[in-house]
């Protein structure tokens, strides 16, 4: 019994005490004992990556600050599929917005069996916003949107093979893929406690923005008008000679600076992941840059540059054809079959001698000399352009084991010897530039974010041969067009060039009939402004007419004769003043 | 100065306590500034979590500006792209300059 309040007192405090003794315990066991198991759970739970949504790739431009490639906003949709209510409705709904098949929606949206947790479904990525806008008009709780991009080509396919694209693991082609890692923005991501609706906690926020940087914008040297319009006159003479492909590049010979590249087969670039699931990636390969081909009688600038800066021959220099030259085992003979008697370095040119420029590389200069001049014009390695896949071609030289005599006699008129669209047009640079050779380069300007533009200077390549033997052959070649090469006159204009018929080199020789013809000028002389090439491949036009000059000098005369009224060139009378 | 009091709780006599008078001041003081700047730092706490919302929602609102000028970026480029200027320029009666001729206007 207890006696007096006292005793009731400490009875009720003992018994308050053991009724907290459970309680401490706990709390001892929650905060001391498990406190890090307790902790990380609670932070599984509220600790979350959170970031906004990713900035833009940088646009690019053409050289007149024209869009040619940007970013449209586009939303990734997936579903919460445990919430929906009724598949069917929602999948007959969804369908038309989603440009999807309603079956495929209903197998997308239909809880597996024995599912209890919260199961989330990607349904579809890049729809537009105006579809977005329906999807969020809809109000339906089980709906997520997430902001992507997009690419846009503003032209369509115009300059595919230059822009290229690049896919979702970072590779791809053109500029796009070189320059990616200054196009691609940088997302700022951080790890902390969010709250309900993934949104970070406020004292988060305290580290810092969080908004990303956006890519930084390229300005090209390519003049989309330009572009456009040798895509144009190339499509025409490939539907014309009934061609496989073909290439025409317009050059700077001052800076580099490569005005329009176009090249045919080529592909949309929107449209990459069709041609890659239908096994097309060869389309993606440039012809202008990456593909080597055997260029012919348009190397035979090259070989007589080369001889008459090397100073074992001058303009007087002449030799005796007789139509043949038998050379390490081979029988070089001219491409007309013909024998032509005295002739100089100009009737070489004119008369695309290959006995002549053999007789220089064999007899002149030899094959150090000769293969030095091939190297110094670049052949044989790369130039350094802006764009992903460049190939270096094909020069066999006399330390290589695979070289012979042979080659010696060949190279010079552009067989045996492989080399880009772009290689042969830098090399022809060098001579319109006074034996100055410019890399080419594609990327003029780089727009930071912040507002700072950061011009790409020129850069030289080298010089391979003098200013004096390069206007002594850009003479040469002016002269041929104005007394045999009519077909690439330009009227009121004065210009240089050289075609090119070159066979196909196949297994164990040449295929018989299938050819690529050329051209390669420059002008207006004095003082030419650009350098222009033109490749059509395997023209199926009867065989008479399967030459360069048939076919690339018309060409070449019409894209001339349009550039010199595009780039504001008054005619070579009025340059010379009055 | 102390008050001294007697009281009783449910029939049983307290032991006599002797209050200061400026411990008690004290001790309300120390409450009164403690609730007051507990009243601050909740204030100072708020008002950081409406600016950090404020913030928060300021940059969705520059992202979502950079989406709407992105769009309106191509909208312009889409408009003044070659093949939309073509057809304009024929729907207004422009043909292509197939060649131009040049004036010499000679020495001034």
């Amino acid at each position: 019994m207890l006696r007096g309040p006292d005793a009731r007192l400490r009875l009720i405090t003992v018994l308050l005490i053991a009724a907290l003794l459970p309680i401490l315990g706990q709390l001892v066991r929650l905060q001391v004992l498990e406190h890090s198991q307790y902790l990380s759970e609670a932070e599984d739970l509220v600790q979350r990556q959170y970031a906004l949504p990713e900035s833009p790739w940088g646009v690019i431009m053409d050289r007149n600050g024209d869009l040619l490639v940007g970013n449209v906003p586009v939303y990734d949709v997936g579903a919460e599929i445990n919430m929906i209510t009724d598949t069917h409705m929602a999948a007959a709904t969804l369908a038309p917005l989603l440009n999807l098949p309603e079956a495929e929606l209903v197998k997308m949206l239909t809880l597996p069996p024995n599912t209890q947790d919260l199961v989330w479904r990607p349904l579809t990525r890049h729809i537009p916003a105006a579809s977005a806008q329906k999807l969020i008009d809809l109000n339906w709780p089980w709906i997520t949107l997430a902001p992507a991009w997009e690419r846009y080509y503003a032209e369509g396919a115009l300059a595919s093979h230059v822009l290229g694209f690049v896919n979702a693991e970072g590779m791809g082609y053109g500029v796009q893929a070189f320059q990616l890692r200054f196009l691609r923005g940088e997302r700022i991501a951080r790890v902390g406690s969010v709250s309900g609706d993934t949104s970070p906690m406020p004292d988060e926020l305290m580290g810092g923005s969080l908004i990303p940087y956006p890519g930084t914008d390229l300005r090209l040297t390519i003049d989309r008008t330009i572009q456009a319009y040798i895509e144009g006159v190339l499509d025409q003479a490939i539907a014309d000679y009934k061609a496989t492909g073909g290439t025409i590049l317009v050059m700077d010979p001052r800076t580099g600076n490569i005005l329009a590249v176009a090249s045919r087969p080529h592909y949309e670039p929107y449209r990459y992941p069709e041609y890659a699931q239908n096994g097309q990636d060869m389309l993606f390969r440039d012809p202008a840059i990456s593909v080597p081909y055997e260029p012919g009688s348009v190397l035979k600038v090259v070989t007589v540059a080369a001889a008459l800066d090397s100073g074992r021959v001058d303009v007087n220099w002449s030799y005796n054809d007789t139509g043949q030259l038998e050379y390490g085992g081979v029988l070089i003979r001219n491409s007309s079959g013909g024998a032509y008697g005295q002739q100089d370095l100009q009737g070489i040119l004119d008369h695309s001698l290959n006995v002549g420029v053999a007789t220089l590389s064999t007899r002149v200069m030899g094959a150090d000399l000769f293969y030095k001049y091939i190297r110094a014009f670049g052949f044989g390695q790369v130039t350094g352009i802006e764009m992903t896949g460049e190939a270096c071609g094909l020069v066999h030289l006399p330390t290589d084991w695979d070289w012979s005599d042979s080659n010696l006699a060949t190279n010079p008129f552009g067989q045996g010897i492989a080399v880009t669209p772009l290689q042969m047009a830098t090399a022809v640079c060098a001579i319109a530039n006074d034996g100055v050779m410019m890399q080419p380069h594609i990327v003029a300007e780089r727009r930071y974010p912040d507002g700072r533009l950061i011009p790409i200077p020129s850069n030289e390549l080298g010089r391979p041969i003098s200013a004096q033997a390069a206007q002594l052959v850009a003479e040469m070649m002016a002269h041929s067009v104005e007394t045999i090469a009519k077909e690439a006159q330009v009227p009121g204009y004065r210009v240089a060039g050289k075609s090119g018929t070159a066979q196909i080199p196949t297994t164990g020789g040449y295929d018989p009939q299938q050819v690529i013809v050329s051209y390669v000028g420059f002008g207006p002389l004095p003082d030419p402004q650009i350098v222009i090439l033109v490749k059509i491949d395997r023209p199926d036009v009867p065989l008479s007419m399967r030459w360069g000059t048939q076919i690339a000098a018309p060409v070449f005369q019409k894209v001339a004769a349009r550039l010199f009224t595009l780039l504001g060139i008054p005619p070579s009378n009025l340059r010379a003043g009055p | 100065m102390s008050v001294v009091w007697q009281k009783t709780t449910h029939g049983v006599p307290r032991r006599q306590e002797k209050a200061q008078r400026l411990v008690a001041q004290l001790l309300l003081g120390v409450v009164i500034t403690t609730s007051l700047l507990a009243a601050a730092y909740l204030a100072l706490v708020a008002s950081n979590v409406h600016t950090a919302r404020q913030v928060w929602a300021m940059e969705h609102q520059i992202v979502n500006a950079q989406r709407d000028n992105e769009a309106l970026k191509t909208d312009i480029a889409r408009l003044s792209s070659i093949p939309v200027l073509q057809e304009r320029s024929v729907a207004l009666g422009y043909r292509p300059a197939d060649a131009i001729d040049y004036i010499n206007l000679g020495a001034p």
